[in-house]
Formats: C-alpha cells, sequence, structure tokens
C-alpha cells in the first residue's frame, strides 16, 4: 500500500490538493496520482505541479452528478491501493469522499487542517477542529487507506516546475448514476468574496430587523471593509446572503480586522475569526462570550454606539 | 403513506466546554442536546411523514446508556417510535463506527423504509460522514446538503446547496438524504409533547444483540482545547470607552 492520490474536480483544487500531497510525500517516499475531472488542470499542469501520474476522469453525461464518479475511483483504488487519498471539502467532495471512504473500509479525517506523516510509527497524522471549534482533534491512520478532505485554502497551492514528466491514463466513463440532476441553478453572484478582505464588520443578533444592517455596512464603508454575517442571519432570517457567514459551516476569514456587532460570540462562529489580527466587539451583554475572544469591545447597544463611532471615526 | 428514518445523536453542548489546565478540554459543567443538524432531519422527517398523509417516523440513535434523554427528547418532537442503540463503550465513536451500527439496526429491524434523514453533520464532531456512509452500507442512492425535499410516486426531488448554486437531483426511493439547517425550523416540544414522548414505543437494542465487529479505522491522538482568547478589554458605552475604541482601532494600524 503506497502512494498519495489527490481527487479534484476543478483547476483550483488541484493545485491546492497537490500542494498538501507534496507535503506528504517525500515524508512518506512515495508518489503522487492526480484524480482529476476533465476540464479542470490538464495532465501536463498537473505534472508540472507535482503530479507522477495523472488518470483522467471520463466526462459524465449530462445530468450525472460528480458522485457517479464514485464507482471508477473506487475500482482505481482497489487496484493500487493508495496509503491516502485527499478531496477538497467541498460539497460534492465531502460526500464522495465519505461513500469512498465507506466502500474501502477506511477512515476519513474531514475538514483536515494539518497534514503530517510520522516515520517513527508510520502514520498520517491530522488535526481538525471539532467542538464547534472548541477543540482540535488529532486524528492519527496507522494503516490501511485513509482519506481526507480539506477546506478550500488550507494548504498552499503547488508551484509549477520545469522537467516534469509522468504518465497519464483516461478512464472509463462510470455507470449511470441512481442520482440524477435535472435542473443547475448557478449562484447569482450577490456578495463580494469575503474571505479576502482587510477588515470585516459582522453583523449579528443583536440588531432588531434587516433595515438595521445598514448600519452595519456603513461602518464596513467608513472603515474600508466588508460586510459579514453570523449564521442566524444569513441561514434563519435570510436578512444576508449564505456567502458572507462567518464560520465553522461558512467561510474561514482571515482580516486584519474583524468588528463584530451584535455577534454574541459562540464558538462555531467565533473559529471562523480565529486568523484575525484584530477582534473587538460592540454587544449590549456584558457576559457575552465574545468579550473574552477579542482583544477590546464596547459593552452598550449597538443602536447608540455605532453612530458615535463613525462620528468619532470622522475626526 | 412513508415510513421514514430519523438518525440523530445526543452531543455534548459545545457552548459549556471550559478550557481546563493544560489546554485539556473541561467537561465538569455540559450539558447534553440533540445535535442542532439532526434537530432539523427530525424536523424533516416528521413533516414528509404528515405531507404524505400519515406513516411513520422511526428515531435512530447510537450512544451510551446516558443518551436515554436524548431518546426522549427525539421522541417528543414529533417521532412516532425509536430504536436506542446503547451500549457503555459507544462513546466517542468514530463516524464510520457509528455508521456501521446503524446500518446494521436498519438492515435487520427496520425492514422497509423509503426515506432515512440524517442531519449535515453532528454537533460534537461535525466530520459529516455518517450520513453518506450509511447510504453507501445499505446500498441505497444518497443526496447530502438538501435544502428542500419532496416525495412523491416512490421518487424524491431535493435542491442540494453546492459551492457554485444549487443542483435539484432526483433519486428512486429508499434513499438517503442529509438536511440543512435551513430546510426547515424545527419546532419546540411543549409539555403535552414532552408527556406524549414517554408513551412511544421505545426498542432498546444492546451491544450483543448486535454482529458486526465495529472496529475504528483511525485513533484520536489527542482532543485538546483549541485557543481563541484574546485580552478582552471591555469599553463602557460613554464617550471616554468610545473614544478609546476608535485610537485601539487607529492603534492597530488596520485603518487611518
Amino acid at each position: 500500500m503506497a502512494g498519495i492520490w489527490i481527487v479534484a474536480e476543478t483547476r483550483e483544487q488541484v493545485f491546492e490538493l497537490l500542494g498538501a500531497g507534496r507535503l506528504l510525500a517525500p515524508e512518506m517516499e512515495t508518489t503522487v496520482t492526480a484524480v482529476v475531472a476533465k476540464g479542470s488542470a490538464s495532465p501536463q499542469e498537473c505534472l508540472a505541479r507535482g503530479a507522477d501520474e495523472v488518470l483522467l476522469l471520463a466526462e459524465l453525461a449530462p445530468g450525472e452528478p460528480f458522485g457517479a464518479q464514485l464507482p471508477v475511483i473506487e475500482q482505481e483504488a482497489r487496484a493500487s491501493s493508495p496509503r491516502a487519498i485527499l478531496f477538497s471539502a467541498t460539497a460534492r467532495g465531502k460526500e464522495t469522499a465519505a461513500r469512498l471512504a465507506a466502500r474501502l473500509a477506511a477512515g476519513l479525517c474531514s475538514a483536515c487542517t494539518a497534514l503530517a506523516f510520522d516515520k517513527a510509527t508510520g502514520s498520517v497524522v491530522m488535526e481538525r477542529l471539532a467542538y464547534g471549534g472548541a477543540a482540535i482533534q488529532k486524528l492519527a491512520a496507522s494503516a490501511g487507506p485513509v482519506v481526507i478532505t480539506v477546506p478550500p485554502r488550507s494548504f498552499e497551492p503547488a508551484e509549477a516546475m520545469d522537467g516534469r514528466q509522468g504518465k497519464t491514463r483516461e478512464l472509463p466513463a462510470p455507470p449511470p448514476s441512481a442520482v440524477k440532476i435535472v435542473e443547475r441553478k448557478p449562484k447569482e453572484k450577490v456578495s463580494k468574496d469575503i474571505t479576502e478582505a482587510r477588515v470585516i464588520v459582522c453583523a449579528g443578533r443583536g440588531f432588531d430587523k434587516k433595515e438595521d444592517i445598514a448600519l452595519a455596512r456603513r461602518l464596513a464603508d467608513a472603515l474600508g471593509g466588508e460586510l459579514g454575517a453570523t449564521r442566524p442571519l444569513t441561514e434563519e432570517l435570510h436578512w444576508l446572503p449564505e456567502d458572507l457567514c462567518i464560520g465553522l459551516s461558512g467561510v474561514q476569514v482571515k482580516p486584519e480586522l474583524y468588528v463584530g456587532l451584535g455577534v454574541s460570540g459562540q464558538v462555531q462562529h467565533m473559529t471562523g475569526v480565529r486568523g484575525a489580527k484584530v477582534v473587538c466587539a460592540v454587544n449590549r451583554d456584558e457576559n457575552a462570550p465574545i468579550f473574552a475572544l477579542s482583544d477590546f469591545g464596547i459593552v452598550g447597544n449597538l443602536y447608540e454606539v455605532v453612530p458615535k463611532i463613525l462620528e468619532e471615526l470622522e475626526t | 403513506m412513508p415510513t421514514i428514518v430519523a438518525c440523530f445523536k445526543w452531543v455534548v453542548d459545545e457552548a459549556y466546554i471550559r478550557r481546563g489546565a493544560g489546554g485539556a478540554l473541561d467537561f465538569s459543567s455540559v450539558d447534553y442536546k440533540i445535535g442542532e443538524y439532526d434537530r432539523n432531519a427530525i424536523e424533516e422527517a416528521v413533516r414528509q411523514r404528515d405531507a404524505g398523509g400519515g406513516g411513520n417516523v422511526i428515531g435512530v440513535t447510537v450512544g451510551t446508556p446516558e443518551s436515554a434523554k436524548g431518546v426522549k427528547d427525539g421522541l417528543s418532537r414529533g417521532m412516532d417510535q425509536a430504536f436506542f442503540v446503547s451500549d457503555p463503550s459507544f462513546k466517542d465513536l468514530e463516524p464510520s463506527q457509528t455508521a456501521a451500527i446503524l446500518a446494521e439496526v436498519i438492515r435487520s429491524r427496520i425492514l422497509q423504509y423509503d426515506l432515512i434523514a440524517c442531519g449535515e453533520g453532528s454537533s460534537d464532531l461535525y466530520a459529516q460522514q455518517v450520513g453518506p456512509r450509511l447510504a453507501e452500507l445499505l446500498g441505497i442512492p444518497c443526496v447530502c446538503f438538501v435544502q428542500k425535499l419532496s416525495i412523491e410516486g416512490g421518487r424524491l426531488r431535493a435542491e442540494r446547496r453546492v459551492e457554485d448554486g444549487v443542483e435539484v437531483v432526483e433519486a428512486p426511493l429508499p434513499a438517503l438524504v442529509t438536511v440543512l439547517p435551513d430546510i426547515n425550523t424545527p419546532r419546540i416540544p411543549g409539555v403535552r409533547d414532552t408527556l406524549m414522548a414517554g408513551k412511544k414505543p421505545v426498542i432498546t437494542v444492546k451491544r450483543d444483540e448486535l454482529t458486526g465487529t465495529f472496529e475504528g479505522a483511525l485513533k484520536t491522538a489527542a482532543m485538546t482545547a483549541s485557543s481563541l482568547e484574546r485580552t478582552g478589554e471591555k469599553l463602557a458605552a460613554d464617550a471616554a470607552g468610545i473614544a478609546r475604541f476608535v485610537d485601539s482601532l487607529r492603534k492597530s494600524g488596520v485603518i487611518k
């Protein structure tokens, strides 16, 4: 049992997973195989960025979901017995990874944030968050194949290198899936990508109604930043688009400044801003958990405090 | 009339986990709950039953004997009966083990069903594996991350949320879905629901009634508290506090 596999659907996934795979490969003294969807990265790109071999997934018939590739991936995995199989932790990636792990009777480390190989024990050692981000779980796979999903943007994409070569093989078309896609509704790009924002003003449950979010937007504008939200505002109230939801089940952000307005500070949310340089808060409840998780904060009614902050910023 | 299986887990309420000495997790003041996402799964199962003009919602949970409270909680949320798969060793199970146990119980004791509903992930590990693993072990179609669901004529139609939008999919029943929180708003059980729950049938399945070995594939080498704590300076909402707040923002160098 040897080899590292990456299974990817898009170009970005290929590059990032190759980056993660290349971290492990020298330690494990093994090769990296890129199993990629047609139209993601070309075989030449995969090889240049660190793959030793490329397996090209067949183009899917219209209406076939990505998961339809599962029997083909399973068959190849059984034939070549990779030690580790990496997927991107996207909706399709997570589902396919879990189903493959079940078929191979393999362990799966979901949403892996750190990855290493321990030569002494021959184990793949992985870290992930648990308990809503309150804990770090360290997992070890000492034997057998291990499937790993990696949240997007967790690892540095692999750089292209000159003179690399390797074999490419086309995989057979999979049998028809029981699940059929009857319609695709592409996402309307209504909001900005906040993962790259320098400043984020985040609105929480402390806002009474949708119109009041304008106040958070004003502060974001004054600070030259973007608006973010906690999960209740995007998922339950639908006041803001889901792309703006920060946290374990939303996006992870690394701004220089995060301002939480009416954000209570639940760990699932705060774990999404762990990479922020400065965290501050305005909340009327002095016992709100966010204060302990902030650098500084104002205990007060955001409806009174934010206009005063805006005023002070102008002076 | 559909028979729907709702899988759920009785978990530690993570809001009460403290950081103990040396970065250990302090569970001394924790409370327990049915996982947030599992409540959506139960609610969806109940709604689909009612939309189908009656039927049966069977809850299944795997846990230690202490999880009995969760069984009653689940029944108060509209399930008709429950399987409680319980053993003191069913603590800190890996998702692969939970899925294997659920699969054996469903295969051997729930002979006919139309749909299995799971949450998108458990509130504690949030590994998001049990649903799709269970579907594979049972050999049924699987649709994860569903935000809208309907059942008609032996098929399901589901809106699955993916990174680039929504896939509307169809699949033959029986099938398994994992649901997103915005698929519904779970009911809050009233006093009557809680009283009724005590009268609903619960079938307890013990470890030695199962045949599987349920061995884990991974080892949890450590579970330590993550550190999110910062200095936490609290300021008053008066002029001095506001001035200091803005001054701190400026000093941080983030804004001009």
